[in-house]
């Protein structure tokens, strides 16, 4: 998977290292600010109420 | 090659899956910090800036007046010595998971603040900023010090942590059950997770109301 990317990238190695640079700082982005919020909330950390019926987070 | 292949793609995929995971374990203990700290900044100098403009929606007689907190905003802000000279933490109404990324989040239905009944307050104890991290520290005549904007309050701690289930919901009840008050009274109720990292339980701590005093007699002895 990483050799078939490395290979379709364009320009020399160092081009290349540089756009793999820009995709993994991409990605960590996309994963900070969508991915990880969406998943946070199914970890038992927000779980500091006692219930209250729907009123409280699960 | 056929076999090469299978490996190196299985390889590859613990290692994307390995990365996956120790990035989400920098997210959890760090990130969600940064921007809850940021966030807590943010609401507090939001009240101060309120308060110092003299907007402040006058609640200077605790009395049990049926007026509610708009829900998610900030209206107070928490101080607990026991917990650091300088923590201090807004409150806001309401315990949605989005309030509670933002400061400590009041129960909508329990009493306001300083009035007849039981003041009920929900924070992290681990993630977005650890409010609640040294909850277990706290001890009998501890202070818990809110300020509206007018109005100084000092509740003192009455017990240790109590640990509960999730569906007790009658510790912020009035009069909490198992706090030991017996009569109607002010109190304050605090709750968090339990285990620290977990949420098979609650620890919880009850609170009644010591001294008022106005904003104009300057801060509290506790402070």
């Amino acid at each position: 998977m990483y050799g078939w990317i490395w290979r379709h990238l364009p320009g020399n190695a160092w081009m290349r290292a540089l756009i793999s640079l820009v995709l993994v700082l991409a990605i960590v982005f996309v994963l900070f600010q969508y991915v990880f919020p969406w998943a946070e909330p199914l970890l038992p950390f927000n779980d500091v109420t006692v219930d209250e019926g729907m009123a409280g987070p699960r | 090659m056929r076999t090469r292949l299978i490996v190196r793609t299985l390889s590859e995929i613990c290692v994307t899956v390995g990365a996956l995971i120790i990035l989400l374990v920098v997210y959890v203990l760090y990130w969600t910090s940064v921007r809850a700290d940021r966030a807590m900044d943010g609401e507090i100098d939001h009240l101060q800036d309120r308060w110092a403009t003299g907007t402040v929606t006058a609640g200077a007689e605790p009395s049990s007046e049926p007026r509610r907190y708009a829900s998610g905003d900030s209206f107070a802000i928490m101080y607990i010595p026991r917990f650091g000279a300088d923590w201090a933490k807004p409150v806001l109404e309401g315990t949605a998971t989005g309030t509670l990324k933002k400061g400590l989040g009041h129960y909508s239905r329990t009493a306001r603040l300083g009035a007849l009944g039981n003041f009920a307050v929900a924070g992290h104890r681990r993630t977005y900023g650890d409010p609640f991290k040294d909850f277990p520290a706290l001890r009998p005549g501890d202070a818990v010090v809110l300020t509206d904007g007018t109005t100084w309050f000092t509740y003192r701690v009455d017990r240790r942590p109590y640990r509960t289930l999730p569906t007790d919901t009658g510790v912020i009840d009035p009069v909490p059950r198992a706090s030991g008050f017996r009569r109607p009274g002010r109190y304050l109720t605090l709750t968090t997770c339990e285990p620290e990292w977990g949420h098979s339980h609650r620890l919880i701590t009850w609170a009644h109301l010591d001294a008022t005093q106005s904003v104009a007699q300057g801060k509290p002895k506790a402070l």
